[in-house]
């Protein structure tokens, strides 16, 4: 199918069940709430590996924060709840709570309830200080440079990991703008992230390998390089394939934030070099959720 | 549905007991209107006292309203009951959760044993505002309560969470054996204040409470505007200036108290 002016192949992306918590990151200013959030969503690009998959949803001026400072919304996906509040509480201790001038609230409201400076609160070493203020719980752990605000628990919600979109380009630096201008038209939309390194992953993987101990390997049917040598699904003349991987809390969000990314490309320069737009699928044989390309910009 | 609107019919010679509102459990206005309640040693209808209109049994107004109407709100759930006029004693006592308004003065205890909640008080209190029921331990277990005048001696017993906001004066003996929450006072604080406060935060204009008090540095306490930006938004008005230089003072040198005082200073 040709949609204004990219081939849109007829497949469909294949997401997962996950669960999701939203975290408000706020400091002094702008440059260090920053920070810690890049610090936070530092290694959390899957959850094969990384545990979790965050990234930051969007920037938060002064008058959406809770405490009235500019900072970030933090989106975190896993797919166990234990996985989910262990790496909070690791990332919010290590990155948040020694980042200078930075507090840390929830972000969503629901009866599913984990920790989030539940345990942290230790670290003041009993010079901690609670305050209940309409029904929330907040910390105020005494630290160097004044007191680290955190609220005690966060929420959790069922949410669909692994939407995504392979952009086929005929060269590497085309397929690379073509995505970044698909991230930064994403860049503010809410409940969702794109969790890996600026949006952009480009080891797509298959499920299993050659070699027992692997669970994944590289995805060598949009491998360029393989091309003729494997089963291919690229054309001769494509030269790159980069992969946009979309987490959102609900299966509407992904298809929006979907729909955007390829209306941006669509609008581009770099239409010309793309060859076409597709998306990951194991057969529809693993994840819960599919997203029909061909619906999705209908 | 309109608010449930009593006006009080007659000047009451006897006191009467006002927790009939919030602890029948009306299903409709009906049955509210059936019930029956004790005046002196007698059982009389609600209508000899009051003239009834509106039918929503969980907002209620009451006007012309006396201190001679004790308990209103007790044990109240989910509900908003406003009075205008002045409430007896025990107005919110062991409330568990709504509002309450009063646009008047109110004597005794309010707020007595209040687990959660929001009690307006728009005039003077009494004495034993906050303070321990009877056979309970902690005066106020959480909620907020705002004074918008004076409040009496021997208020705030045993707080163990909470928020209390006084914008007037407070008498004497107050704020005693204070285990946690926080409390806001503008106005001018009375004779031994805080006897035996384990925990807890203090917020005054009064320099005089903080003589036992260690000094900390100063420091961008992020959590103190956040604090009172939260405390605004629940009593729906500002009571400190909105520029001020702030001072913390934390542990007292006489005991291990690990209380906290912030002086408001211009």
């Amino acid at each position: 199918m040709i949609y204004r002016g990219l081939k849109i192949d007829d497949t469909f992306a294949e997401a997962f069940n996950m669960k999701a918590s939203r975290i408000i990151v706020t400091a002094d200013n702008k440059k260090w709430a920053k920070n810690a959030c890049i610090s936070f969503t530092g290694f959390a690009t899957s959850v094969i590996a990384c545990g979790i998959e965050a990234g930051i949803e969007k920037e938060l001026n002064s008058n959406m924060t809770p405490d009235g400072r500019p900072g970030y919304s933090i989106l975190l996906f896993s797919m166990s709840r234990s996985q989910l509040e262990k790496q909070l509480e690791t990332r919010v201790g290590q990155c948040l709570l020694t980042c200078p001038t930075t507090a840390v609230f929830s972000g969503m409201e629901s009866e599913d309830i984990i920790p989030l400076g539940k345990n942290l609160r230790y670290f003041g070493d009993g010079h901690q200080i609670s305050k209940k203020i309409d029904g929330k719980r907040f910390w105020r752990i005494p630290v160097m440079d004044g007191e680290f605000l955190c609220e005690e628990t966060t929420s959790r919600v069922p949410a669909i990991g692994g939407g995504n979109l392979l952009i086929l380009s005929t060269n590497r630096k085309s397929c690379l703008l073509a995505c970044e201008t698909a991230i930064e038209s994403m860049k503010n939309l809410e409940n969702i992230i794109t969790p890996f390194p600026g949006g952009v992953v480009r080891s797509g993987s298959k499920v299993g390998s050659k070699y027992k101990s692997l669970i994944a390997s590289t995805n060598d049917a949009f491998c360029p390089t393989l091309h003729g040598v494997t089963k291919s699904k690229l054309t001769k003349n494509t030269g790159c394939v980069l992969e946009i991987v979309i987490n959102g809390l609900a299966a509407k969000d992904i298809a929006l934030a979907t729909k955007i990314g390829i209306d941006s490309i669509a609008g581009s320069k770099v239409k010309k070099d793309i060859v076409a737009i597709s998306a990951g699928n194991y057969g529809g044989k693993l994840g819960q959720h599919r997203f029909y390309l061909k619906k999705i910009i209908k | 549905m309109k608010p449930l609107t009593l006006k009080l019919k007659k000047q009451l010679r006897f006191r009467l007991d006002g927790s009939f509102l919030s602890v029948n459990n009306f299903k409709n206005i009906s049955e509210f209107k059936k019930f029956k309640i004790v005046y002196g040693n007698k059982l009389h209808n609600i209508s000899q006292f009051f003239s009834i209109s509106g039918q929503d049994i969980k907002n209620i107004i009451i006007k012309s309203s006396t201190n001679k109407i004790d308990n209103i709100g007790y044990k109240m759930k989910n509900m908003s009951i406003t009075v205008y006029g002045n409430v007896g004693n025990s107005f919110g006592k062991e409330m568990v959760s709504g509002n309450l308004y009063v646009h008047g003065n109110a004597l005794d205890y309010v707020g007595s044993g209040i687990v959660n909640g929001i009690i307006h008080v728009y005039g003077n209190t009494g004495n034993y505002l906050g303070g321990k029921p009877v056979g309970k331990n902690e005066g106020v277990v959480d909620g907020v309560i705002y004074v918008h005048g004076n409040v009496g001696d021997h208020s705030i017993q045993r707080m163990r969470r909470g928020i209390i906001v006084i914008n007037g004066n407070i008498g004497d003996y107050c704020c005693k054996d204070m285990i946690s929450g926080s409390v806001l006072i503008k106005g001018v604080i009375g004779e031994n204040f805080c006897d035996g406060i384990k925990r807890g935060t203090i917020v005054t204009t009064q320099r005089k409470i903080i003589c036992n008090y260690i000094n900390t540095n100063k420091v961008n306490i992020n959590f103190f505007s956040f604090f009172l930006k939260k405390v605004y938004e629940l009593i729906g008005r500002k009571i400190f200036p909105e520029k001020f230089n702030l001072q913390r003072f934390y542990c007292r040198e006489d005991n291990e108290s690990l209380s906290e005082i912030f002086l408001i200073s211009k």
